[in-house]
């Protein structure tokens, strides 16, 4: 067979592209929608810059946010809850004593991604929407049931962090929407997360496997709310409802924790690829996910 | 004892403070007027024919200068094709995924890999192997054109051994094989009271310097020479090899090894051809630097093994048989290193009987090149697992059945050489003395998890090379030291320390300079664990020149014979006596002044070596293992190694520390992943993981000094052996801790999960 | 990786390709320079502004060779685009020695045997600073965070932390 075949091939430079900055997300927006689909939004540029490198991503327009101040910073909610800029970097929101306190899931998310180089780039906003499947992000911003404020040529939405993902890479927003925030309800007490991941090395590396959960006890000691969510053993990051079901109403043990296990596994449909077959992901989700309820419930019951 | 004043010191290094504070250049730094930026088209096939290619389109793109292919290139005698040096540019085939096959020259590299997009080639796929296994089978499709004699003239460099590999007559992947072969395996398996069977896999692995690949070429059309920057271990074997390819005169050609960032045997000749042709056929300078990608994908890692080992031992320790067959996949191009391989199998112990067959495989894999200690932690780990298993099945002591078979001067290699002064012993005494072994029953784990602790051992031969060195005393009573060898780790230092020892002198009065192939004294490879051993010897020997030579002037000068002459301190002088004396620094002044009489001290050190001097080293590592997950931490690492005579003991603590963390590398991450068409899936630094500041523990060293009988003041090479035992010395600890054993490096948390049934 | 595709996509011309100018205060000297946008700082720092101590090891912010502090946060800067650094203060290896003095950090490097090949060193004396400069007394652990994403492949890290903690003291 004669196969007539081009190669792209990894390079280290990129393509040409033109480059904007504005200094107010409606001045991104309106550039988004200039620029139609050939545009991408830069935030950090961790993901970003290695995709137009070497996936054979090549934007005609980039559109950077980096001088976007509104864009930045964690504030407290009126309710209680906690509004998260989506420029915010990884190291600051890993920092912040409230996520560290009332969120611990997300700053175990934040502050185990990358390196510390990375984690002064990366955005909160810029892991979430590369939607990839193993962002340590994603799954702590799940069990909190937080949602992410979008601002669009129409105006202003929000919309559930778990409703964003569509698929590896890709994400429920339209065409020149930005996302601009986070917002965390308040966290009723009693209640203790935590998030787990499996790489091959200790750190710099992408999560085989990312659990995360929020356990919120009753005043008796059981179990009053569960959740769970996993990253990277399905196209997109996965609420596993019925574990979390199968939790609430009963009295924490091994047993039980083991069961939720074996029901998140059930819910998962891994790949195989680089860093694991989905056999051996299939088997870590029951093992983490029996022990991030065990350090979860260490948490809850402080 | 001998008491010296320098050597043997801890000392920092002396060449300055260039690397600290980001003034070193590196080959990638240099920067020509009008320099074109190379990028290299490579194959998406691993095996294909070229059927054509069109490069109308991409000649045409802005900034391009000149598209080059295999048409465009010197024509090498049919006997060179063996080798891959002289393959520049596919031809009419391509052999393995990521060869290059066109080369384009831009005015910058964005426009240069712009137009790789746009260079047209049409293949037609072949059949290719990939597994050693398959292509040894009878049916095994033909992993390229036949090759001819076997040119290994750069393996050489590594590890110098007395035989010759045979070479198939008929037509196979199997391009050359070794036997050695000892008493008779069969009584010797007979009388064993334990015989462990097994197979032992270790992956292909890149030898993981920081620094791509880089070159700079430029060609003077007019005076016709050609000078090349470049990041190599060998610049003369460069040049060498330059003049040969393309027949240039070694007087025109000028290589200048810059810093080097890492080489670790992967960086000795690769990019440099390519670029001097380049340079030739456009006459402006060529950058030629891989990108990480190009180097995971088209240089030359280390291979893939697979050992069949047989091996017997009786209750109370004593080993009996060995019998294996070891089989590298050499990829596309022969260089495995099969000989060395053989001998070290059945090298460490006495074994009365054995039986070794070995082999190198053609596959459609990318050629390999040399490594630390190429081909050496291949079979360690097949034998000092099987050790470690022998022992448990008799429970005996794992360190105690190595240290009542372990080789000593005077035993025969498998090879029938003869081992000079060895230290295995001694570094199995240092491991049994360390702490991590002497409390290995004691410390607890962390709940949850299980502990354990292992050991092995690993030798090297060295390598032997011819070297010379210039000792210069200069007007002001200091002193140049001119070496041809390329520094990578603080050589120049040790040499430094050679010549103040020799010469009586304070260390901050000697400067060590590496010239390049047109100003320095010949020197081989920096390879080998053997610059140190060969080039320091030069370097004594021109120092020794040097003193012989004051002496000479000294004794004229005060009307004195050599021999009533006293060397202290900067001054010579008759029996001690101050009236009757002359300082260092007027020596210099009567040699170099206007009018001196006396000539120029120019002192002369050259020598051949003839006599290796085999480094050993002992490990013990101390692991945890999370059952759970698979997940293997280490927790605490012991090396032990002879290094005959630490010239500079920090530096020798260095190269055990670096060398025991690329073991660790081996043991636990480090695996190039290739698709079922052989493409390398993991061509990144994320997804081929070398271990981090966080993956690794604090490395204890504990050097030993058993002379050697050749190197200066009995050093023997250092940069090798260390990487040699770290996958057995895992391999082991895990056992001790689980109980499983896992055959096939890395030890990743899914073989261990495997290897216990969990998965 | 690498991808064999049948895209006939034609690359953009040379000359579409619109400037920009960026203004950065490196080591503490103003320096404005035109480039490109498609260029990374490491890029235009090295072959513009031709301070190449900042190494490229991989270019996807895997190794850290081309660490450099940028407003005072310690980056990759394989991974920045020149014109997101625009206006910022950077710092290079250069920069680290003052008035013809070593750093201590850079002193202790060398005392402590922890510089090899050195195609490491930029960036690791960089992480080490962006260390010290928040947290002047780090524990191990701290340390060997700090460096995680800085590869070497020579030493095997214990001399470089030995020599951060001796900075440290």
């Amino acid at each position: 067979m004669r196969v007539r075949i081009r190669v792209r091939y990894n390079a280290p430079h990129m393509r040409r592209f033109d480059y904007f900055a504005p200094t107010s997300v409606e001045e991104a927006v309106s550039l988004l929608q200039e620029r139609g689909d050939g545009a991408r939004l830069l935030a950090g540029g961790t993901d970003l810059l290695v995709q137009m490198k070497e996936a054979g991503v090549h934007p005609s327009a980039v559109v950077s946010l980096h001088a976007v101040d509104e864009l930045r910073g964690i504030s407290d909610e009126s309710d209680g809850g906690l509004r998260i800029g989506a420029r915010t970097l990884m190291n600051d929101v890993a920092a912040h004593e409230t996520v560290r306190g009332a969120y611990t899931a997300l700053a175990e998310g934040a502050g185990v991604l990358g390196s510390t180089q990375t984690r002064n780039m990366a955005t909160i906003g810029g892991n979430i929407a590369n939607a990839a499947p193993s962002a340590d992000t994603a799954p702590p911003l799940a069990v909190f049931d937080a949602e992410a404020e979008i601002a669009g040529p129409g105006g202003t939405r929000t919309l559930p962090v778990i409703e964003l993902f569509s698929g590896p890479g890709s994400t429920t927003l339209e065409t020149a929407e930005v996302i601009t925030a986070f917002r965390l309800p308040a966290v009723p007490d009693h209640t203790g997360s935590a998030y787990q991941r499996h790489t091959p090395r200790k750190t710099m590396d992408i999560a085989t496997v990312g659990v995360s959960v929020k356990l919120t006890l009753a005043d008796d000691g059981s179990i009053g709310d569960a959740a769970i969510c996993l990253g990277a053993v399905a196209p997109t990051v996965i609420r596993a409802g019925e574990a979390e079901r199968a939790l609430a109403g009963e009295t924490p043990s091994d047993e039980l924790f083991a069961s939720a296990g074996e029901l998140a596994q059930a819910a998962a449909s891994p790949i195989s690829d680089v860093r694991g077959s989905a056999e051996f992901r299939r088997y870590l989700i029951g093992v983490m996910t029996r022990r991030c309820l065990g350090i979860a419930l260490e948490r809850a019951q402080a | 004892m001998t008491t010296y004043t320098t050597v043997g010191k801890p000392i920092p290094r002396v060449e300055g403070t260039h690397k600290v504070t980001g003034n070193s250049t590196y080959a990638a730094d240099v920067q020509l007027p009008g320099m074109l930026h190379c990028k290299l088209l490579r194959s998406p096939y691993a095996h294909a024919k070229i059927v054509s290619i069109d490069t109308t389109k991409a000649a045409a793109h802005a900034g391009v200068e000149r598209i080059v292919t295999a048409d465009d290139l010197p024509e090498f005698e049919a006997r060179y094709m063996s080798n891959r040096a002289y393959n520049l540019l596919a031809g009419e085939e391509v052999v393995f995924h990521g060869q290059p096959v066109a080369a384009v020259l831009a005015t910058d590299a964005t426009a240069a890999e712009e137009a790789l997009e746009l260079i047209d080639a049409v293949y037609e796929e072949l059949p290719a192997v990939f597994d050693p296994l398959d292509a040894m089978r009878d049916d095994a499709p033909p992993a390229r054109a036949p090759v001819g004699e076997i040119d290994r003239s750069e393996s050489k460099g590594h590890v110098t051994v007395e035989v010759e590999e045979e070479q198939s007559d008929k037509p196979s992947n199997v391009v050359s094989q070794t036997k050695f072969s000892r008493g008779d395996v069969e009584a010797g398996f007979a009388e064993s009271d334990v015989v462990v069977e097994r197979t032992w896999r270790s992956a292909m692995m890149h030898q993981g310097y920081i620094e791509p690949h880089a070159t700079v070429a430029s060609y003077d059309p007019i005076s016709e020479e050609l000078t090349i920057w470049t990041a190599t271990q060998g610049q003369f074997f460069v040049r060498d090899q330059i003049s040969r390819m393309l027949r240039i005169p070694e007087t025109k050609i000028r290589v200048i090894g810059t810093e080097l960032g890492g080489g670790f045997g992967g960086k000795i000749f690769l990019t440099q051809s390519l670029a001097a042709v380049l340079t030739r056929i456009t006459s402006r300078p060529v950058k030629l630097v891989f990108s990480r990608s190009d180097d995971l994908v088209g240089a030359n890692p280390a291979g893939q093994c697979v050992v069949d080992l047989k091996t017997g031992m009786k209750n109370d320790g004593t080993v009996t048989a060995l019998q294996t067959k070891v089989i590298y996949n050499s990829g596309a191009y022969p260089g495995a290193p099969v000989v060395i391989g053989a001998i070290l199998i059945g090298g460490y112990y006495k074994f009365p009987n054995l039986e070794i067959e070995a082999c190198e495989v053609l596959t459609n894999k990318v050629s390999v090149g040399a490594i630390r200690a190429p081909g050496a932690h291949n079979v360690t780990l097949a034998i000092e697992s099987q050790m470690d298993m022998m022992a448990r099945e008799l429970e005996r002591d794992p360190l105690d059945v190595r240290m009542q078979n372990a080789v000593e001067a005077g035993d025969e290699m498998p090879s029938k050489a003869v081992y000079s002064s060895i230290g295995l012993k001694e570094c199995l005494k240092a491991v049994q003395d360390s702490e991590i072994w002497r409390d290995r029953n004691e410390r607890p784990a962390t709940p949850g998890k299980r502990r354990g602790v292992g050991i092995a051992v690993g030798g090297w031969l060295g390598g032997l090379q011819p070297a010379g060195a210039h000792v210069e005393l200069n007007g002001d009573g200091t002193l140049n030291v001119i070496v041809g060898s390329n520094d990578i780790t603080g050589t120049n230092t040790s040499f430094a320390q050679i010549v103040a020892e020799e010469l009586a002198v304070p260390l901050d009065m000697v400067n060590v300079v590496t010239g390049d192939t047109k100003t320095a004294p010949f020197a081989g490879m920096s390879a080998g664990s053997k610059t140190l051993f060969t080039v320091g010897r030069a370097v004594k020997a021109a120092a020794e020149d040097v003193r012989s030579q004051l002496l000479g002037v000294a004794a004229e000068r005060l009307q004195a014979k050599v021999e009533e002459l006293e060397w202290k301190d900067g001054v010579i002088s008759v029996g001690g006596d101050a009236e009757k004396s002359i300082k260092f620094r007027q020596l210099a002044g009567i040699t170099t002044g206007f009018g001196a009489q006396y000539p120029p001290v120019i002192g002369r050190g050259a020598i051949s070596a003839r006599q290796q001097a085999p480094g050993f080293t002992a490990q013990v590592a101390e692991v945890e293992v999370d059952e759970e997950t698979g997940e293997v931490t280490l927790l605490r690492w012991g090396i032990a190694q002879d290094a005959g005579f630490a010239i500079n003991p920090l530096s020798v603590a260095g190269q055990m520390q670096g060398g025991a963390t690329q073991g660790m590398g081996i043991a636990l991450w480090e695996e190039m992943l290739h698709d079922e068409g052989g493409r390398l899936i993991n061509d990144g630094l994320l997804d081929y993981r070398m271990p981090t500041a966080l993956d690794v523990p604090n490395i204890e060293t504990y050097i030993v000094e058993v002379p050697s009988e050749d190197g200066p003041y009995g050093a023997r090479g250092v940069g090798e052996p260390s990487i040699i035992p770290g996958a057995a010395a895992v391999g082991n600890a895990i056992e001790d801790a689980i109980g499983v054993r896992v055959a096939e490096a890395p030890f990743t948390p899914e073989r261990i999960l495997r290897a216990m049934g969990k998965i | 990786m690498t991808t064999a595709e049948t895209t006939t996509e034609t690359p953009r011309e040379a000359s579409a390709l619109e400037k920009v100018t960026v203004r950065y205060t490196i080591n503490g000297e103003q320096r404005e320079v035109e480039i490109a946008p498609n260029r990374t700082l490491l890029e235009v720092v090295r072959d513009e502004l031709r301070l190449t101590g900042a190494k490229e090891g991989c270019g996807t912010g895997d190794c850290g060779a081309c660490s450099m502090i940028v407003d005072g946060k310690l980056i990759t800067s394989c991974l920045m685009l020149a014109p997101q650094a625009d206006g910022s203060e950077i710092t290079t290896i250069e920069g680290v020695a003052q008035d013809g003095k070593l750093h201590p950090l850079q002193q202790q490097f060398i005392d402590h045997g922890a510089v090899q090949c050195g195609f490491c060193i930029p960036g690791m004396i960089l992480a080490g600073k962006a260390l010290l400069d928040s947290n002047p007394a780090p524990s191990e652990l701290e340390i060997r965070e700090a460096i995680a994403g800085n590869l070497c492949r020579c030493t095997g890290y214990t001399k470089i932390v030995e020599a951060i903690a001796a900075a440290a003291d």
